[in-house]
């Protein structure tokens, strides 16, 4: 069975699980422009951009060959919870012949959820598929840690690009990897890697640090947010991401009652603002604005695909917050028009007024 | 004492239950005028630029009862009306958006979250809030409840007998009395899929049913269909939509597809709107299985008559002289 995903973030973690668990693994090409013209054309002209873009990157993995798509589901009220249906429709209608493993919460429907893990489960032991995953977990964990030294490194780095290559070459290292022990390997390796890395100094005082905030897709996965990460660390900032898989995988999995991640923490910041959960990430997103103001950044990028239905509340909030707390908010709704100069010059200004309020701050 | 509603959203389904509420407590109801150009302009004036056309038109509408000066306005959070269900995330965090874009405008908003277990959300939690803010007494509040739910079911039967919901509206409500005679069986009928605040909105929806009907056409809409055939069309799909107005047009477009006596469908959706872009796809590419036409129409803010009277017309023109054709081949 040819088993594909959908493309977001630190991909090799997918396909890990999916090859320990015995499968032949179609790796979806990174997004690109290509992804992108071909997600546009296929897709619902108003839809959000991650379903364009999934669309899109799920037509090359089926090019490609893939049989079986894994996915996540939802039950709404964001749109990303019906993703799977219209993308089944769009690929029928194409003609590729692929089915969808769809997984929606295990705590709504256990047992379409135990039925889709025997069907990845295949001839595998349980107590090997429980290892495969908590190797995975294993592998997230460590994966974030690293990268959230890069997203610090690269602010200070002496030789523009370093930790970025720095960072492609850990990926491949855990690519490889394929027990614990390798893991480890990888990890120290890539230790060692960053710690070559020669930066400047900077006092405590003088760092800038920027939370990166807003839906999911368009945070994680780097090709389609214009490399919105470096580019802001080549600009001289920190980096901090509201999402990061370790976290989301966490959270999502652990039952209510004994669910004590961040993210809870963060739900209860975002509350005075937006009381329920209204869907998608629009109160994580209220609440992170809150969480890093209280941790005293610099400034927010809060990014949002176009037409996104909870962003749209969040946006409509953020002005409010941003004067109460006295934390700059740059929003930028992100689709296939990629104006790349647009954004840039957008980004700059905003460091520039960071920068600024700084110097203020001073004399 | 006054409270606003604005005429915008859902006031077009549920005010004929709204105003029996308020008016069965003695409170006086101050609704907008009919959305016009200078609404709409404070809507977009002070709304984020990428919010659908609806939401715009409710901000548009909501300062204007500022304006006016009501005592409360009345901007109910509605969250679910059936089990499983929810509404858009926009309507969902529709309080949220108001009460943090305007100052001081918190203190006038009455804010009670709607769930309920089916549409008629005439239910006790529904209204408490309204003994603490307005001093009504229990007994009262759930007497004004349920006369608020009698007229609610029978705005839904005058649905359920072909009127539209505004004609059933002004018909629960006894502002006009039933004629006996509906509007006579057409030569064309088609099916207009769209939500209630669009297609009744005239300003939004350019009259399209008034202009269908002058065309000597008949229109069903998704009001005009008993609940449980609807249900009955849903158990059909494999993952029904989560939203449950985009729920109950999906199936009434299935229902549409399935009807014989519907010769086309048209799809009326504003610009931005979120579930209808999953809906549309999904009903336009079950067009050629079902053999029938199907045609959207996209409104937004700038509106634009004539090209909405020619793409009806030609429609219908089409529809016409498709079954021409088939009388002669036959």
């Amino acid at each position: 069975m040819k088993v594909s995903f959908p493309y977001m973030g630190t991909t090799i973690v997918y396909k890990k699980l999916l090859e320990l668990l015995g499968h032949e693994v179609v790796m979806p090409p990174k997004p690109s422009q290509y992804t992108i013209n071909l997600g546009v054309k296929y897709s619902p002209e108003f839809a959000c951009f991650p379903l364009k873009v999934i669309t899109g990157s799920y037509i090359e993995a089926a090019e490609l060959g893939a049989e079986v798509i894994v996915t996540s589901g939802g039950h709404g009220p964001c749109r990303a919870g019906f993703y799977e249906q219209v993308h089944r429709r769009i690929l029928e209608e194409k003609g590729f012949n692929v089915d969808f493993i769809v997984f929606n919460s295990m705590f709504r429907d256990f047992k379409q959820f135990f039925a889709n893990m025997m069907m990845l489960k295949g001839t595998n032991s349980w107590f090997k598929i429980a290892q495969s995953l908590l190797m995975v977990y294993d592998m997230i964990k460590k994966l974030d840690i690293l990268e959230k030294r890069v997203q610090e490194l690269r602010a200070y780095e002496l030789k523009k690009g370093e930790t970025t290559k720095a960072w492609e070459q850990i990926q491949i290292g855990f690519d490889k990897a394929s027990s614990k022990k390798d893991l480890q390997q990888a990890f120290n390796n890539g230790e060692v890697l960053l710690n070559q890395i020669k930066t400047f100094n900077i006092y405590d005082k003088d760092r800038i640090r920027i939370g990166i905030v807003g839906e999911i897709y368009v945070v994680m996965e780097s090709s389609i947010n214009m490399k919105m990460e470096e580019l802001l660390g080549n600009l001289g900032a920190e980096v901090e991401r509201s999402q990061y898989l370790s976290e989301w995988v966490a959270y999502n999995a652990l039952p209510g009652f004994m669910n004590r991640t961040h993210e809870v923490e963060i739900l209860k910041k975002g509350e005075p603002y937006i009381p329920i959960n209204i869907g998608g990430h629009a109160k994580q997103t209220v609440g992170h604005i809150v969480d890093y103001s209280q941790r005293g950044f610099d400034g927010v990028i809060h990014l949002m695909p176009f037409g996104c239905l909870p962003e749209l509340v969040s946006q409509s909030i953020v002005p409010k917050i941003s004067q109460a707390l006295d934390i700059p908010v740059l929003t930028l709704s992100i689709d296939e028009q990629s104006g790349t100069a647009n954004s840039l010059t957008r980004v700059e200004a905003f460091m520039d007024l960071i920068k600024g309020k700084r110097m203020k701050k001073i004399s | 004492m006054k409270i606003g509603i604005p005429r915008s959203l859902l006031y077009y389904y549920y005010y004929p239950l709204w105003k029996t509420y308020f008016e069965e407590l003695g409170i006086e109801v101050v609704s907008t005028p009919a959305t016009s150009k200078k609404i709409i302009d404070m809507g977009i004036k002070h709304s984020v630029p990428e919010l659908c056309v609806p939401i715009k038109i409710y901000i548009g509408h909501l300062l204007k009862l500022i304006e006016d000066g009501v005592d409360y306005i009345y901007v109910p959070r509605f969250v679910s009306i059936l089990k499983g269900q929810y509404f858009c995330p926009k309507f969902m965090g529709l309080p949220d958006m108001i009460r943090h874009s305007f100052e001081g405008i918190e203190d006038k908003m009455i804010i009670p979250t709607i769930e309920s277990k089916n549409e008629n959300i005439a239910e006790y939690k529904n209204f408490k809030i309204f003994e603490e803010k307005l001093g009504i007494s229990t007994k009262a509040n759930k007497k004004a409840i349920a006369k608020a739910r009698r007229v609610w079911e029978s705005f839904k039967n005058y649905c359920h007998l072909g009127y539209s919901a505004n004609e059933a509206s002004d018909l629960a409500l006894g502002k006009i009395i039933e004629t006996g005679t509906l509007p006579a069986k057409a030569s064309v009928t088609i099916g207009v899929v769209g939500y209630v605040y669009n297609l009744y909105d005239s300003y939004i929806s350019m009259d399209i049913i008034k202009k269908l009907r002058e065309m000597d056409v008949s229109v069903k809409t998704f009001e005009m269909i008993k609940e449980d055939v609807l249900n009955q069309k849903l158990q059909n799909m494999s993952k029904n939509l989560f939203w449950t107005f985009s729920d109950k047009l999906i199936a009434a477009g299935y229902t549409f597809y399935d009807d014989a006596n519907i010769d086309g469908l048209i799809h009326v959706t504003a610009f931005g709107c979120g579930p209808d872009s999953m809906l549309g796809k999904l009903l336009e590419l079950d067009s050629p299985v079902y053999e029938k036409p199907f045609m959207t129409i996209r409104v937004d803010e700038h509106s634009g008559e004539n090209h909405l009277q020619t793409r009806i017309e030609a429609f219908v023109d089409m529809i016409k002289r498709k079954k021409i054709k088939a009388r002669r081949g036959a």
